[in-house]
């Protein structure tokens, strides 16, 4: 059971048997499940899995009904990676006791949580759990807003994002901070492991995971989660605007190895302006009023900045 | 229910994805899985939707675009076929259709009322891409 899943292409991949149900609550085109399926089909080996309070968690776990086929837990809206973090200590030191009923399987702990949980509510129990080395892996289902209670801003959501704390209007063009760098933040935990992956990429993603899985100790996973509520686009055009934040390098696609190896895994062939990712979307609509338009042209310049930074870093090697 | 106190309610719930000994899940197929009424692939949310999209399997060249960016698990591949769509779990969401690479399109959307034979027999030709 302990090696490694085959997946050469995607009809081979396509044999999985899913452990994530359909019928559950999220919303139609929610790339959310997206993730889940390509990260629980990574693997065959048993799976000890949670979810911090979110979308994922509230539409999954509908009382009467579970939509995991694997062991999964909820406890509070910061806490679900410690939760893993616990399981696996548990596990450890069972093992180191002989007293696993099977211990030749080797379960794979898995936190998911939205960008609420991970980037502000949970942050300080991330951390804790990289600085720990729990052999854990964190699953960030990023998109860039607090979907689950009516789209409030939270430390991921992008400059001249409108959401309902901070929405744009006559005086202002709504969010006004900028990102959050949760990856280097993770990767300065000189974890073995952290990259930004999105859906759209299936292979780049299942490799990041598995290599994840190989690993021993903490990874941390960035995953882009168009959403189509509160980023106001129409449900099936999630794989679209998914491409157009790869391809526009709003969301480039890297890995940093043992928290200095910085690798770019996607190098779009025809880079796409961030002009029409930005447009494609309601929430940055307002951007193309007269008075904001230098809020594009900033947006740019600020993707191009970070493109060449994550360059001279993957040649730099630090 | 009525006469609980704040402090009587149960603090958790634990609830079985499947009935009886569940081993090897991942290896084994939906139709195969001794699913418990608890599990959500039991309900269904065929309600929601408006549209439903309706598959042609004369044209689909078995790319499994559809199975692996389906928010829903409802399209069924088995041994690296598509075979079809799982209308008690499909929301209607028509991500299928917008990703199937096929020309015409294997997959296209139509009202929930419309009649599945009707509109195989009547679905759209090739199109001649125009430069």
């Amino acid at each position: 059971m302990s090696e490694m899943k085959k997946i050469k292409n995607l009809k081979e991949f396509s044999t999985s048997a899913d452990r994530f149900e359909g019928a559950n609550l999220l919303c139609p085109g929610c790339a959310h499940s997206i993730i889940v399926r390509e990260v629980l089909n990574a693997t065959n080996d048993d799976l000890v899995l949670s979810a911090s309070t979110g979308c994922l968690e509230v539409c999954t776990a509908v009382y009467p009904y579970t939509s995991w086929d694997a062991s999964w837990i909820h406890i509070g809206f910061e806490n679900g990676s410690t939760a893993v973090a616990g399981a696996e200590a548990m596990h450890k030191a069972l093992k180191n006791k002989g007293r696993l009923k099977q211990p030749d399987r080797n379960p794979k702990f898995v936190s998911f949580a939205g960008d609420g949980a991970s980037y502000d509510i949970g942050f300080q129990w991330i951390s804790g759990c990289m600085e720990r080395g729990h052999n854990i892996m964190h699953v960030v289902l990023d998109n860039e807003v607090y979907a689950n209670t009516g789209g409030q801003r939270s430390s991921s959501t992008p400059i001249g994002s409108s959401s309902t704390t901070a929405p744009a209007g006559r005086v202002s063009y709504g969010e006004k901070k900028n990102k959050k760098d949760m990856v280097s933040i993770m990767a300065s935990h000189n974890i073995p492991y952290a990259a930004q992956v999105a859906p759209n990429k299936w292979k780049d993603m299942v490799k990041k995971i598995q290599h994840g899985f190989s690993v021993d100790g903490p990874v941390f996973i960035n995953a882009v989660s168009p959403c189509t509520t509160e980023w106001k686009f129409d449900p099936k055009d999630t794989m679209m605007i998914t491409d157009l934040a790869t391809d526009s390098l709003v969301f480039p696609l890297y890995e940093i190895i043992d928290g200095h190896e910085l690798n770019i895994t996607y190098r779009p062939k025809n880079v796409v302006p961030v002009e029409e990712y930005l447009a494609a979307q309601g929430r940055f609509k307002h951007l193309f009023k007269d008075q904001y338009k230098y809020l594009i042209k900033e947006w740019q310049e600020r993707v191009d900045a970070n493109w060449s930074y994550l360059n001279r870093r993957e040649e730099a090697r630090v | 229910m009525a006469n609980k106190g704040w402090d009587e309610f149960e603090i958790g719930a634990m609830l079985r994805s499947f009935d009886g000994v569940s081993n090897d899940i991942a290896t084994t197929q939906q139709e195969d899985r001794n699913y418990s009424q608890s599990n959500s692939f039991v309900a269904s949310v065929a309600d929601w939707r408006i549209e439903k999209p309706i598959f042609a399997k004369d044209f689909c060249i078995d790319c499994q675009f559809c199975w692996i960016y389906c928010p829903d698990m409802s399209i069924i591949a088995r041994d690296k076929k598509m075979i079809g769509v799982d209308m008690d779990h499909c929301k209607g969401c028509g991500i299928c259709v917008e990703v199937c690479p096929t020309n015409p399109k294997s997959l296209l959307m139509f009202p929930e009322q419309a009649d599945e034979e009707a509109e195989l027999a009547k679905w759209p030709a090739k199109v001649k891409e125009t430069k």
